[in-house]
């Protein structure tokens, strides 16, 4: 699901290059983004055959070639996913509805502002309006400052350093040891079925 | 899609035409849909539209009981009608921005390029986050076919966003 503002073009060389097997959508209004609340990539959710989620939003990388930059090691969180396709509903990943409704918590009244400005913007650009989106980007990046959905795709639409002063890299130094992904919240200490 | 798409290609025309000028539409994008509107005849930071242009870009409709929509009724507040209800000559004129706070909608607005963009309600928003259902959407694959998440069920779904960026 690609979140990309370009659409085809930006993702389809991805798309291809990777030859999947598995259904492949390109999102260039960010409507997942939206709907779920989400605010990095890769992210992922879990829904089971009622289209039910069973796992909200967590980070979803499929091997380790970031793990410098991340910390984290893809392998657990692979091995729950297979336990998942194979135990279902008795998975000990499938979280129950107490744990699903904590963690599926309403956004703040900012998010859906930022929501807007963002939608705005992309319309903006779109319509080859590019200097007239940034206020709105910059808008929506100050509402939700936690989205780096919405802070990537606008830097990666112009000069960032230009347009908006800053760059991943000296975002990313900003955080200051603050994990740039929340690390997942996995069983401890119980091994996946067989 | 298409629309959304031709509504953009027209404010990119009306723009470069109208380089400096007020707009003498409006854009307004409600459900995701972009539709043109007639500009209110006095500049104001409201968005004022008629009740035809209503109907159109967002299916509401002013009824005794309310704007509703289907089975949808949200009543004015008696006292405040006037922020909602204007009438020019034989044309009814209703305060979108007005409507959207008293929703609680979010919305956002480019004066410039006269844009203006409503979310989802609140309520519509964060739905699932009580009932859980995963929220469907419909979108196309590299070759323009849609598919919706709803398609795949009875089937487990692993959900997985990524960029290019």
């Amino acid at each position: 699901m690609a979140q990309d503002t370009g659409g085809a073009k930006d993702a389809g060389p991805w798309i291809t290059a990777a030859k999947p097997e598995y259904t492949t959508l390109i999102d260039e209004r960010h409507i997942v983004t939206q709907k779920y609340h989400m605010v990095n990539v890769p992210t992922a959710v879990w829904i089971d055959e009622r289209g039910r989620i069973v796992r909200p939003n967590e980070v979803a990388f499929i091997d380790d070639r970031f793990k410098s930059f991340t910390n984290m090691e893809s392998a657990k969180y692979i091995d729950a996913i297979r336990d998942w396709a194979a135990n279902g509903a008795k998975s000990i990943y499938v979280l129950s509805e107490t744990e699903l409704k904590t963690r599926l918590q309403p956004p703040s009244d900012e998010r859906g502002r930022a929501d807007a400005e963002f939608a705005l913007a992309e319309f903006l650009y779109k319509a080859g309006k590019g200097s007239d989106a940034i206020p709105h980007f910059k808008e929506a990046q100050r509402l939700d400052p936690d989205n780096w959905n919405y802070k990537r795709q606008a830097w990666a639409l112009s000069n960032a350093e230009r347009d908006y002063g800053t760059s991943f890299q000296q975002e990313v130094k900003k955080l200051n040891g603050k994990p740039y992904y929340e690390p997942h919240k996995l069983p401890e200490g119980k091994k996946p079925k067989e | 899609m298409i629309k959304y798409l031709c509504a953009a290609l027209m404010i990119a025309a009306s723009v470069v035409a109208g380089r400096g000028a007020e707009p003498s539409t409006r854009t307004v994008i409600y459900d995701g849909v972009a539709a043109e509107v007639d500009a209110a005849p006095n500049a104001s930071a409201e968005l004022w539209v008629t009740t035809k242009d209503l109907a159109r870009a967002t299916r509401f409709v002013i009824k005794p009981q309310g704007v509703c929509r289907d089975e949808l009724c949200f009543p004015l507040p008696k006292n405040r009608k006037a922020e909602f209800i204007s009438n020019k000559g034989s044309t009814t004129w209703f305060n979108l921005t007005e409507f959207a706070r008293l929703i609680k909608q979010p919305f956002a607005a480019d004066a410039k390029n006269g844009v203006w963009y409503f979310g989802p309600r609140p309520a519509e928003q964060n739905g699932y986050l009580a009932s859980l259902e995963a929220p469907n959407f419909a979108l196309p694959d590299l070759n323009g076919k849609l598919h919706s998440l709803s398609d795949f069920r009875g089937r487990k779904v692993l959900l997985v966003t990524w960029a290019s960026w």
